[in-house]
């Protein structure tokens, strides 16, 4: 994972792309939707078929931080036919070059959380979980704790939200899996104090399924070129 | 022998001996002068030397004309003088072996442009010859306890239990009197100023280790050793409880974020994870600050978040009870066994129910002893809310109808007022809970007088009360966290 930061940072990327980040949240043991990078068709439908359908499709790439701006996201796609035709919408969606197109399981739920990590210049890494989806910055409904931290801790983050009671049994849906979140919590903290390139992360969101699992579906991470 | 208490660096600093003081002449308008004047008019103890480099006698004492001259190597260093003799000063007080300084003249890193080398060659200065300083651009120290006071502020209070760190000086000494009103004081406050040697963490050590200090306050717009501070505050509060106000804090200066998550790191929800993870009570303002700090200092923790409200008027009984709701305390209704103590001494118009009303106060002996006693006695609440109230004209009225003359009735007044605190104040000691007054009356009826001086706080209004109960709640669950 260090050698995928620093030939990142050594490009002079921004960021790590959608696809790289994940394989950072996931070498920390954080949940996130299964996905393949493909480079043709061919390869796309082949991961959709193994992934099983519907499907999402997103343009990958480093320089590429708001994608769902630019029209470079197709969601609920059904079947091969659609993914045909989606798969060329989203390739040419930008002049951007691509590092390829993923292909990734649609996460089913209505509980969003976001979960990130900044960096103050006095207290160094620190995490933050909160409210996820379009609403995470009209609401501000996050709490903060400074790296490092235990999961007793990151518990305490939980109960320190207004949408807490979202996380237990709701609307008919299982309660979140709170132990997988805070671990989440605490890894990324851990990936703030061992990879000092890494400025920023944005999970956002966390999907929380029916069964109360957790999955990461978007990701974000900030690159830190200038202070490396 | 030495306590670990006296080996602090710190100690020296808010417990010296003996002072060679910088900056004070015979000009009354000048700082320094005023600064040395409140030393002497709280009754320091130790030898205080002026140094003056023409006067040869500063209010009234023997001056010396350079640090060297003096007949013994001082505990601690005062320097009220112009920015740029600072530094040599401080030198010349090393070469004399004088190892601990308050720095009060400002214009260094807080000036920016030259102040910031001139602060820098400060630290270098102090680290050369193994000194400690408070400052610069501070107000200094107050320890009641040891009669020292090196704020300009004379100090007007008592010796009391709450330390405090604050970076802003002034508000220090303004508290002064303000706390006095409630008949309490601090145990040691220290302005710390630029913090350049000595920063807020050193002084949580300090109070932490303070025996007079039972409760840390802090006044803090910038943290600067972010996980020291986090560290050391965790260790401290399992044990003795820091309530801290951040005052805000600049956005200026962090970098421009990319992610939801740098937008949203704003200062003051950060300080929020912070403070909880530190193990802090925060305080939502400067009144709640001292709020806070006076019912952690004296009173019990509840086991848990159940509160009686008792009182004899609706109106702030129900305010009380709607400011505890809100923040998250319960009112529970009574056992059995309570409600059979409790019915003789309700009146047939009051309320049984939680809050207990009695719409009208019969008898002072029952409405500040037999009731509370029975109430703090119910096994399904922790705490207890008193609502204090006492119409003296109507009291004396009354004495006066039975034949006492007017000075009778105001000493057998006084006799009471003394009695019910005392006894009120033994019954909350022994059943171990939390029992807050709330009042609009203040420390200048005799009775609310009496029972703040027996160690109850009475808090100004409903909604203080409330809030201030909130924070017992708060430490006490802190301390199961933290494993006290």
């Amino acid at each position: 994972m260090k050698k995928l930061i620093e030939s990142a940072v050594e490009k002079g990327a921004k960021a790590l792309s959608e696809y790289d980040a994940k394989q950072l949240l996931s070498s920390y043991g954080i949940p996130v939707t299964r996905e393949t990078l493909v480079q043709n068709i061919e390869e796309a439908l082949a991961a959709a078929r193994a992934i099983g359908y519907p499907v999402v499709l997103k343009a990958c790439a480093a320089e590429l931080m708001h994608k769902s701006e630019s029209g470079a996201v197709a969601v609920g796609i059904r079947d091969d036919a659609h993914l045909r035709e989606a798969y060329e919408r989203v390739a040419a969606a930008t002049d951007i070059a691509l590092q390829g197109v993923l292909v990734q399981e649609m996460v089913e739920g209505q509980r969003e959380l976001v979960v990130g990590l900044n960096r103050d210049p006095q207290f160094g890494p620190c995490v933050m979980v909160g409210l996820g989806g379009i609403l995470t910055e009209v609401l501000k409904d996050v709490a903060f704790r400074v790296a490092p931290f235990d999961t007793a801790e990151a518990l305490e983050m939980l109960d320190e939200l207004r949408c807490r009671d979202m996380l237990d049994a709701f609307r008919g849906q299982a309660p979140a899996d709170k132990a997988a979140l805070c671990e989440a919590l605490v890894a990324v903290g851990r990936i703030g104090l061992e990879h000092t390139a890494v400025a920023e992360i944005d999970i956002n969101p966390i999907i929380i399924d029916p069964r109360g699992r957790i999955k990461s579906v978007d990701a974000l991470v900030v690159l830190n070129g200038s202070r490396h | 022998m030495t306590s670990p208490y006296e080996t602090i660096p710190l100690y020296p600093l808010a417990n010296p001996r003996s002072i060679a003081f910088f900056g004070a002449s015979n000009r009354y308008t000048a700082m320094g002068t005023n600064q040395l004047n409140s030393i002497l008019a709280l009754g320091f103890e130790g030898a205080i030397y002026p140094i003056h480099p023409s006067e040869s006698t500063v209010l009234g004492m023997q001056a010396y004309q350079d640090v060297q001259a003096l007949p013994e190597v001082p505990d601690l260093a005062v320097l009220v003088m112009p920015t740029r003799l600072v530094a040599e000063t401080l030198a010349a007080c090393g070469r004399k072996g004088i190892r601990h300084a308050i720095v009060v003249s400002g214009g260094f890193k807080e000036v920016g442009g030259d102040g910031v080398q001139m602060e820098a060659d400060l630290v270098a200065v102090a680290r050369r010859h193994g000194m400690r300083f408070i400052g610069p651009n501070c107000l200094g120290v107050v320890n009641p306890h040891h009669r020292f006071n090196v704020t300009f502020a004379n100090f007007e209070g008592r010796p009391g239990f709450i330390g405090m760190a604050s970076q802003s000086g002034s508000l220090l000494t303004q508290m002064f009197r303000y706390l006095e009103q409630f008949q309490i004081g601090f145990s040691t406050g220290i302005s710390v100023g630029n913090e350049a040697d000595v920063d807020l963490v050193d002084c949580l050590e300090y109070l932490a280790a303070c025996p007079h200090t039972r409760v840390i306050t802090l006044y803090i717009e910038t943290i600067r050793r972010g996980r020291r501070f986090i560290d050391t505050a965790r260790r401290i509060a399992a044990r003795k409880p820091i309530v801290a106000f951040y005052a805000g804090g600049s956005e200026a200066g962090r970098r421009a974020a990319f992610s939801h998550t740098g937008a949203m790191a704003g200062p003051d929800r950060l300080y929020d994870g912070v403070f909880a993870q530190s193990g802090i009570v925060r305080a939502d303002s400067l009144t709640e600050l001292f709020d806070f700090a006076w019912v952690l200092g004296q009173c019990a923790i509840p086991q848990g978040n159940r509160v009686i409200v008792q009182t004899h008027s609706g109106g702030p009984g129900a305010a009380a009870a709607d400011a505890c709701s809100r923040n998250g305390l319960s009112l529970p209704p009574f056992a059995p066994e309570t409600l059979a103590k409790l019915r003789p001494l309700i009146p047939h118009t009051g309320s049984m129910n939680n809050p207990v009303d009695l719409t009208f106060s019969r008898d002072p002996m029952e409405y500040f002893r037999s009731i509370p006693e029975v109430l703090l006695q119910e096994p399904g609440a922790d705490s207890m809310l008193l609502y204090c109230f006492t119409p003296r004209k109507n009291v004396m009225r009354i004495m006066q109808a039975e034949g006492l003359s007017e000075e009778e009735a105001l000493q057998l007044a006084a006799q009471m007022a003394e009695e019910h605190s005392r006894k009120l104040a033994d019954l909350v000691r022994q059943c171990g809970k939390p029992l807050l007054g709330f009042s609009y009356q203040n420390a200048e009826e005799l009775i609310i007088r009496k029972i703040l001086e027996s160690g109850i706080p009475i808090l100004p209004s409903p909604e203080r009360a409330a809030r201030a109960l909130w924070a017992l709640v708060h430490y006490g669950r802190i301390q199961a966290k933290l494993g006290a």
